[in-house]
């Protein structure tokens, strides 16, 4: 325990406290219910004015969550107990605020809300570094019992879980967004462009494009039900599952084989995939695709006439032994074909109506780039999407 | 949110997801549907007559249910299909494997 006298100079690496505090992501967006829980628990435990989770920047304290009659306010950092309590990995007690000389002359004590009791316990972020911490205060002075501390650590490694498990979805999320194509195909003749943004952190979408042996651009979008780390995992599950299939011939054998593989796994977790599997065939200007239920298909030729090819059988997962068959869209100069996800509807009004609004874009763009760049945007500024959006387009150059 | 509707007869039970069907409420619908197969009810009608929304998640649920029904010997049916309902099947094809029935009466009676 410090004494009132003891000067604590902050041993830590301050900009790397900074960026494990920036990397879990929690400063901003305000309250969350996953820390607004421990709070109430914490705060009707102890019986305190108010209990609450902090956060500590490089100039100020952050009132993540709060909960009793005592209201909080944010405040420079200088005079934040919560301050004190980052700087060491235990537990900090202060009795009666008035007779610690470290704390008399805060406003917080000498004014309002008049804390005389604080209790707190240091959070981490990343590499261990300190970022806040749950801590309890009153407005009257009191003990604090070795039982107390013990059960005060035990919540506060509780709010530690929940900031884990975001600094793990992030790590997920840098993982995912590896196993989406990097560079754009070079494919003579064609501009091929495409984007994937989950609704989470991570999400059930991707997409994939990769040349095969005999010159064909293989094209692959799918989208895994569901959302978040369950459906993030089938997804990495059906794309090695899709690139390890035949890359020459036909995408509808080749969507067979897939589905063959996948489909114990797909059972046993009760998931189904809608998925369109193509192969782009630039010298006869072919593209041959197969569909798993996924019908989310716009052709829109160079005259602005737009339409949905054909689509073709079931989502894999839904039965045992089912065959996929190819079609087959044969594309003339400035006609560009586009596969999406139903996410890609939710920027519009969710219906089969946005099919025309979609088809208008692409006839507004003057390339394939430019299409998906549009897209991008459109689905940045709707602030909290619900689906995951993906697109992916081929056009053939006029 | 999800009634269980068991005075159709003693093997028959007819489901009801009220709202929206999203992955909020997809386990509950497996579960109901498991706790009606259990119970020797095989012949499973889920009424969507105020189902006014369903997701991929939904639709899993549904699709579940159809194959546990159809393990148990019996049979998963679907009635009155909103229409963004009836888009969502169509577009996977799933119309296919769940043919889509006017009523609960018909989906009974196998119309």
């Amino acid at each position: 325990m410090q004494t009132a006298l003891e000067v604590t100079a902050p041993a830590v690496d301050e900009p790397a406290r900074l960026r494990a505090l920036e990397m879990l992501d929690v400063l901003h967006g305000g309250s969350e219910e996953r820390f607004d829980r421990i709070t109430r628990m914490a705060q009707a435990l102890f019986g305190v004015s108010a209990a609450a989770v902090t956060l500590v920047t490089d100039s100020v304290q952050v009132h993540k969550s709060q909960h009793g009659p005592m209201a909080l306010g944010d405040g420079p950092r200088e005079t934040a107990f919560c301050d004190h309590t980052i700087r060491d990995a235990t537990t900090l007690v202060v009795e009666d605020a008035t007779a610690d000389e470290r704390f008399s002359h805060f406003p917080s004590v000498t004014g309002s809300p008049h804390i005389r009791f604080y209790a707190g316990h240091p959070l981490t972020g990343a590499g261990g570094h300190r970022v806040g911490a749950l801590c309890l205060v009153d407005e009257n002075p009191r003990t604090f019992t070795d039982a107390e501390q013990d059960m005060l650590a035990e919540l506060a490694s509780w709010v530690q879980r929940e900031l884990d498990r975001t600094a793990e979805l992030d790590s997920a999320a840098r993982v995912q967004r590896a196993l989406l194509p990097r560079c754009v195909p070079t494919v003579a003749g064609y501009e091929v462009a495409g984007m994937c943004m989950p609704a989470g952190s991570v999400g059930g979408d991707f997409f994939d494009w990769y040349h095969s042996p005999d010159g064909h651009l293989v094209l692959t979008l799918a989208d895994v039900m569901g959302k978040g780390l369950p459906a993030s995992i089938i997804m990495a599950t059906v794309r090695a599952v899709m690139r390890s299939t035949t890359r020459d011939g036909d995408p509808g054998h080749a969507l067979t084989e897939a589905a063959a593989t996948l489909h114990d796994d797909l059972e046993r977790t009760g998931r189904l995939v809608t998925l369109c599997h193509a192969q782009l065939d630039p010298a006869r200007n072919e593209l041959r695709y197969a569909d798993a239920g996924h019908g989310l298909m716009l052709l829109v030729r160079a005259d602005g006439t737009a339409h949905r090819p054909e689509s073709g059988g079931l989502p894999l997962g839904v039965l045992a032994d089912q065959t996929w068959t190819e079609s087959v869209v044969h594309l003339e100069p400035g006609d560009t074909a586009l596969a999406f996800s139903d996410g890609l509807l939710d920027l519009y009004d969710g219906t089969l109506d946005s099919l025309e609004q979609i088809a208008e874009v692409v006839r507004d763009c003057v390339d394939a780039t430019h299409l998906i760049d549009r897209f991008t945007v459109l689905a940045r500024r709707l602030g909290v999407r619900v689906d995951d959006v993906t697109v992916v387009a081929v056009r053939r150059e006029s | 949110m999800i009634e269980l509707d068991t005075e159709h007869g003693p093997d028959v039970a007819v489901v009801r997801p009220r709202g929206r069907l999203t992955m909020v409420h997809a386990a509950d619908l497996r579960a109901v549907v498991a706790e009606a197969l259990a119970d020797g009810r095989t012949r499973v009608v889920i009424d969507l007559a105020h189902c006014e929304f369903m997701d991929s998640s939904g639709l899993g649920a549904i699709i579940g249910g159809l194959k546990a029904a159809r393990q148990a010997g019996g049979d998963l049916r679907i009635a009155a299909l909103q229409p963004q309902v009836m888009t969502v099947l169509q577009l996977t094809n799933l119309d296919r494997v769940l043919r889509p029935h006017g009523s609960v009466a018909e989906a009974l009676r196998g119309d």
